[in-house]
């Protein structure tokens, strides 16, 4: 850093956001910065808090779905994932074996198309436009397959506790045999153009490490945590679904840099399809939905289930009195997480290294404050 | 509608105020859920009764995760415990307060990446002037999750040098996450 | 000095003339870029408003001006309204010794060269005073940025002026396009238009050198407290700049108007030429901010001072023995190129390689899952066994 006051100088208080086009929403971090060096960096969150948790203890278990929805409003189908899984765990019901490859499958769809979002995102935020280009054309093949299974397109609503809400339409199978082959092309031609691009390397190798024990001290995960080479994933450790009988690969990451963080989910874009074609093939016919579905008042107790969001570790800690309604339903929200890890990245930074890191993070604020 | 909500058939349910007025529910009675640890979990509950020893108070489990309830003066040494014995919980996972109105339990789901274990600490705190001491020195994740207890549940954490409010603005006044918080007539700011 | 009423008459026709030529060329460049980065990004690009949206730029320009033009209540008004004037006028007088053909000149002087460099510099104290009258924050680090950039760039850009002219022997671009009638510079010395487009790209702060407007930074540097008919003045001249770099780089590199048809063409014909010419150089330009991301300030100093300042220094040096020795011009090329090829070589070495490595080696070393066989009462008659024949397509 500085070798030193030399001059006089008063360190400057940059405000950056709530709005601020590198923030993704409506996140505020309140730069020190001493020329162009960020002395020290204070993030503000909660503008967007919405008491989800407290709302879901006054509504059903079937409406606290819809609210899963909105927290996470890019991996919708993930959270919906995490939260009936929760439920099924407290109900003690098991999905029938295809509602769970639907599910599998429509949440690793999901995982692409965040982050697929992420990776043009981020391109933007260190001022590349192409890419997010070719990668919202992508998700919008992803999109247009949700609208298609569940009728919408971001707020699906379609996971049920002990199920799905209704079954895929017939060509299910061959429209995502032909997608994957569209999307797979389509992160190629992105991760070409992008991954290591020399002014790219530049922005992103080197910025923002986090070595990995500070990462796990403040709770990172997904592939924020997995870039610092601790290879922790929800689905890999505490398999769920229909995980176990899938073959795939969890690439983790060496530097805990920008790149690795960015460089992973392109990777994992790719385990995502793979993924996705083995459960097409695995695809079994049946119901789909639990046959002693109608529960809805759970016996009372507690539990904590967690799963693999796109972001990192979804943790739903779900606590019933036995009545219908959640007695308590807490997230435990990966981007709320991976924000405790900016501060620590980012300090001895430069101000636009700042932007690169809060994107390699890929924070939603939506779910950040909940 | 070929599919079926799972609230079809249950035109009874209602709100939370409605059953405390009627304490007669209608459909099924509360069953209280027999907690039960598999074999993975049996194995991590022993490590956890060795390494609290007397500071837990009883313990239980479910599936792979055990509890433990300690004292909340006892806690941060049981977390202490938890991260540098031979759990290795490296990880704060997820921390949250509970308003069981008599009682504020906070809650702590430790993981550890090295043996890729759960488990959960409890410590109830009187619902009135809740206060127990911080984790944030053991974990960094400590900080932020207290901030939004402190928010929401007015828990008082003693060696969290940053209490700014963090999900709410500054200012705001009460403690929504707490049942005794009336949710729908606020008033608009 | 007489001036006749002929002279002036004349002269304010060009003008009028040059004015004219110099927005629309701008204003052509808006729509370029637009459709061509549309075209880069697999979508339409604008397409409606008149054929092929070509009036899109108008209605733009509409828009921007019918817009409410609000200034900050702290700032140094008077400054800030002159700002972007003391940005646009040095963009637009330039253009008075750029000849578009051989006669095709509001005022050839045989110092052109030099009044370029002079008068182009200005549109810095532009940029700084935009930055610091708007007293805002973001605007005054945008100001620095652009003052830090724009002086580093300047050296490696004037120096590049400085070759082209010891070639030619004359600082007329009249004489800088003759001396090209048969070998144009670019094929003399290919270092020079490299760094000249390098940092002609930071001087106009194109990507990958817009870092003093970085939007998802400082969200517009210099400008982020303009609107409507000033922000459009900023607008403007950032395009008419970008139409100078390329002119400049076609009179100085490409050959001008001469270059490869001789002096014979019709003057219609020469001016199409130099044209196409320039726009070719935009077009490069505009394919440049398709693909690159944004540097940061101390990689856009280090680019300039580790790098382009030496290379143009050695460019200098080799151009002067050159030209003392009399060596015929295909020397100078071959020894530009071998000055071309260090910096390709380490860089490659230094940053693309080991992070090429490093992705094959993280495609590689992922943790391996492997699939349990799947508990298969009900539904083995009809599916595969859980191991999978996709597991090879996986990895990039």
């Amino acid at each position: 850093m500085s070798t030193g006051p030399q001059f006089d100088s008063v360190d400057m208080m940059l405000n950056m956001g709530p709005q601020h086009p590198a923030t993704h929403g409506v996140f505020r971090m309140v730069l020190t910065v001493d020329g162009e060096r960020v002395v020290d960096v204070t993030p503000h969150i909660g503008y967007l808090h919405r008491g989800t948790e407290r709302l879901a203890e006054v509504e059903s278990y079937g409406q606290v779905i819809t609210l899963f929805d909105r927290v996470d409003y890019i991996s919708n189908l993930n959270n919906e994932l995490a939260f009936v899984r929760a439920g099924e765990k407290i109900m003690e019901v098991d999905a029938p074996e295809r509602a769970q490859y639907i599910r599998v499958i429509l949440a690793e769809l999901n995982r692409v198309a965040s982050h697929l979002l992420f990776i043009g995102t981020y391109a933007i935020d260190l001022g590349a436009m192409t890419p997010v280009m070719y990668c919202f054309r992508e998700r919008e093949r992803i999109e247009n397959l949700f609208e298609h299974v569940t009728g919408a397109r971001m707020m699906h609503n379609y996971m049920r506790i002990g199920g799905v809400k209704s079954d895929v339409p017939d060509d299910f199978v061959p429209w995502v045999h032909r997608l994957i082959g569209d999307v797979r092309k389509g992160v190629e031609e992105t991760d070409k153009l992008l991954s290591t691009n020399e002014v790219f390397l530049g922005r992103t190798r080197g910025v923002g490490i986090i070595d990995g024990p500070m990462a796990v001290s403040c709770g990172l995960s997904g592939p924020s945590l997995r870039g610092s080479g601790i290879a922790y994933d929800v689905r890999k450790d505490d398999p769920y679904e229909i995980y176990p009988y899938l073959n795939y690969k969890v690439p983790v990451g060496e530097n805990g840099d920008c790149w690795d963080r960015y460089y992973l989910r392109v990777l994992e874009c790719y385990e995502s399809l793979s993924m996705i074609e083995q459960c097409l093939n695995q695809l079994p016919d049946g119901p789909i939905m639990a046959a002693g579905r109608r529960i809805a008042r759970p016996p009372a107790g507690e539990v904590f289930s967690h799963s693999e969001n796109p972001r990192g570790d979804l943790g739903v800690y779900l606590i019933s009195d036995g009545s219908d309604k959640p007695y308590r339903v807490k997230i435990r929200p990966p981007s709320f997480c991976n924000l405790i890890g900016l501060r620590p990245m980012t300090i001895g930074s430069y101000i636009a290294d700042a932007v690169a890191i809060l994107g390699s993070l890929d924070i939603v604020l939506g779910e950040v404050d909940r | 509608m070929t599919e079926q909500d799972p609230l079809a058939g249950q035109p009874e349910a209602k709100g939370p105020e409605a059953s405390a007025e009627k304490p007669v529910r209608h459909g099924p009675p509360i069953v209280v859920a027999e907690e039960q640890l598999n074999e993975r979990g049996e194995q991590t509950a022993e490590q956890l009764a060795r390494t609290l020893g007397a500071l837990a108070l009883d313990a239980a489990g479910r599936d792979d995760t055990p509890w433990a309830r300690v004292d909340a003066s006892q806690l941060h040494r049981a977390a202490e415990k938890c991260r540098d014995g031979e759990m290795g919980m490296d990880m704060l996972n997820l921390m949250l307060a509970v308003d069981w109105v008599d009682r504020i339990q906070m809650i702590y789901v430790l993981y550890s990446t090295t043996n890729n274990r759960k488990a959960i600490l409890k410590a109830d705190l009187p619902a009135e002037a809740p206060k127990i001491s911080s984790v944030t020195d053991l974990w960094e994740a400590g900080s932020w999750y207290e901030r939004e207890a402190h928010d929401l549940f007015g828990v008082e954490f003693p060696g969290n040098s940053d209490m700014s409010p963090l999900l709410l603005y500054e200012g705001f006044e009460g403690h929504p996450g707490l049942k005794s918080y009336p949710l729908n007539d606020y008033e608009e700011w | 000095m007489n001036v006749t009423l002929s002279d002036a008459v004349d002269l304010g026709i060009r003008l009028f003339a040059l004015f004219n030529v110099v927005a629309l060329g701008a204003v052509s460049l808006v729509w370029l870029e637009r459709r061509f980065l549309g075209r880069l990004q697999g979508r339409p690009g604008p397409n409606r408003v008149g054929p092929f949206g070509l009036l899109q730029p108008i209605a733009d320009a509409i828009k921007l001006m019918s817009k409410e033009d609000v200034a900050p209540g702290s700032s140094q008004r008077l400054i800030f309204y002159a700002a972007p004037i003391l940005v646009f006028v040095p963009a637009f007088v330039v253009w008075l010794t750029f000849p578009l053909a051989r006669d095709l000149v509001v005022r050839n002087m045989e110092m052109g060269l030099f009044f370029f460099v002079a008068i182009s510099t200005l549109s810095i104290v532009g940029l700084v005073l935009a930055g610091w009258s708007s007293n805002s924050k973001y605007a005054i680090l945008g100001g620095f940025r652009a003052a830090a950039q724009l002086v580093s760039y300047e050296i490696p850009i004037i120096t590049m002026i400085l070759v082209v002219a010891m070639l030619s022997g004359s600082l007329d671009f009249v004489s800088v396009v003759d001396a090209q009638s048969r070998v144009p510079f670019i094929l003399v010395v290919p270092l020079g238009l490299v760094i000249f487009l390098i940092a002609g790209l930071a001087e106009v702060g194109r990507t990958p050198f817009d870092i003093y407007f970085a939007e998802s930074e400082v969200v517009g540097g210099p400008f982020v407290e303009y609107s409507g008919a000033h922000w459009a003045i900023f607008f403007l001249a950032e395009y008419v700049n970008t139409f100078v770099l390329g002119i400049l780089g076609a009179l100085l590199f490409l050959g001008g108007w001469r270059w490869p048809f001789g002096e014979n063409l019709p003057q219609l014909a020469s001016v199409a030429l130099l044209m196409g010419k320039a726009y070719f150089i935009v077009l490069v330009i505009f394919w440049i901010r398709g693909t690159y991301p944004r540097m940061r300030i101390d990689q856009l100093m280090e680019v300039a001072w580790k790098w382009l300042i030496p290379l143009s220094f050695a460019l200098f040096l080799v151009t002067a023995f050159q030209l003392k020795f009399e060596w015929p011009w295909w020397i100078l090329t071959i020894m530009s190129l071998a000055i071309l090829a260090v910096p390709v070589l380490v860089q490659s070495q230094k940053q693309r390689n080991p992070a090429l490595a490093l992705a094959a080696r993280y495609a590689a070393n992922a943790v391996v899952v492997e699939a349990k066989p799947r508990p298969s009462p009900a539904a083995a008659e009809d599916t595969p066994p859980a191991t999978s024949e996709t597991a090879e397509g996986t990895s990039a």
